[in-house]
């Protein structure tokens, strides 16, 4: 039996320009949140945008590393992770503005339903600490280390700059989980810098 | 700290992807190592000597 030829692969694109875009996305809704200009759930429901963009920019990232030879095996487990808890956070944020838009939700069900969203991203901090452990490759372990730090680094000094300027009446209250999404920004930010001084955007 | 990993590869007519595979790295830490952006530990350092049969100090020297 003739074995088929396989198929042309599909180029994915610099992941560059994907986590270009994903940032952006990020800062506008940020922007247009801060200033008031959407509201909560428009601002949580246009999130979904960067959360997708996150599909690309993995694809693209494993595309690249795979030709610089890359790819470990931790990597690997850390795609499937992040994939498996941003399907389960889209699907549970979708859920949740889908009943919210339906009308009255009980008030136990609104627990659980604010929870699952909150649970998913649990889930994709821990895959990136499973990341650090289980990477072998001490070089990536360093860049995935690195940008970590960064992003914890930035979602920090923006809680704690946000927050004295709310406790001065200066600054409008916002959700705590803007820290999370600065945090994932911060990753991207690490990356830019780990490209920059070590010439690879690393694994995360 | 410098290195001649590079002359070192070179001599063997190595690919960085090919010294990678026998240290067990990547390609990018290989790259990393040759371009003097990242020290490997000392682990690392050993791994390298002993798959270019050499010692740590004939490869790695300081600046």
């Amino acid at each position: 039996m003739a074995q088929s030829e396989p198929g042309p692969t599909r180029n994915w694109g610099s992941p560059g320009l994907w986590l270009g875009c994903m940032l952006a996305a990020i800062g506008i809704i940020a922007g247009l949140a801060i200033t008031d200009a959407i509201g909560k759930y428009t601002a949580m429901l246009l999130l979904l945008i960067p959360a997708g963009l996150m599909f690309p920019l993995a694809k693209s990232s494993k595309q690249k590393n795979t030709a610089c030879g890359g790819n470990s095996a931790a990597q690997k487990r850390y795609t499937r992770r992040v994939a498996i808890f941003t399907s389960a956070y889209l699907a549970s944020f979708a859920l949740m503005t889908f009943l919210q838009e339906a009308g009255e939700v009980a008030y136990a069900l609104r627990v659980v339903l604010a929870l699952l969203p909150g649970l998913a991203i649990l889930g994709v901090l821990w895959a990136v600490g499973r990341l650090i452990l289980e990477e072998s490759d001490e070089f990536l372990r360093m860049l995935t280390v690195r940008q970590s730090l960064i992003a914890t680094g930035l979602a920090l000094s923006a809680a704690s700059i946000w927050g004295f300027l709310q406790a001065g009446d200066i600054a409008p209250p916002v959700d705590l989980y803007w820290v999370t999404i600065i945090w994932f920004l911060g990753l991207g930010v690490g990356a830019i810098v780990n490209r920059v001084q070590f010439g690879t955007w690393g694994a995360v | 700290m410098k290195n001649r990993l590079k002359v070192l590869r070179a001599e063997r007519d190595w690919s960085q992807q090919a010294l990678a595979d026998r240290l067990g790295v990547s390609r990018q830490s290989v790259n990393a190592i040759e371009t003097g952006r990242y020290d490997p530990s000392l682990p690392l350092a050993f791994t390298i000597a002993d798959v270019f049969g050499m010692r740590i100090e004939e490869i790695f020297q300081r600046e």
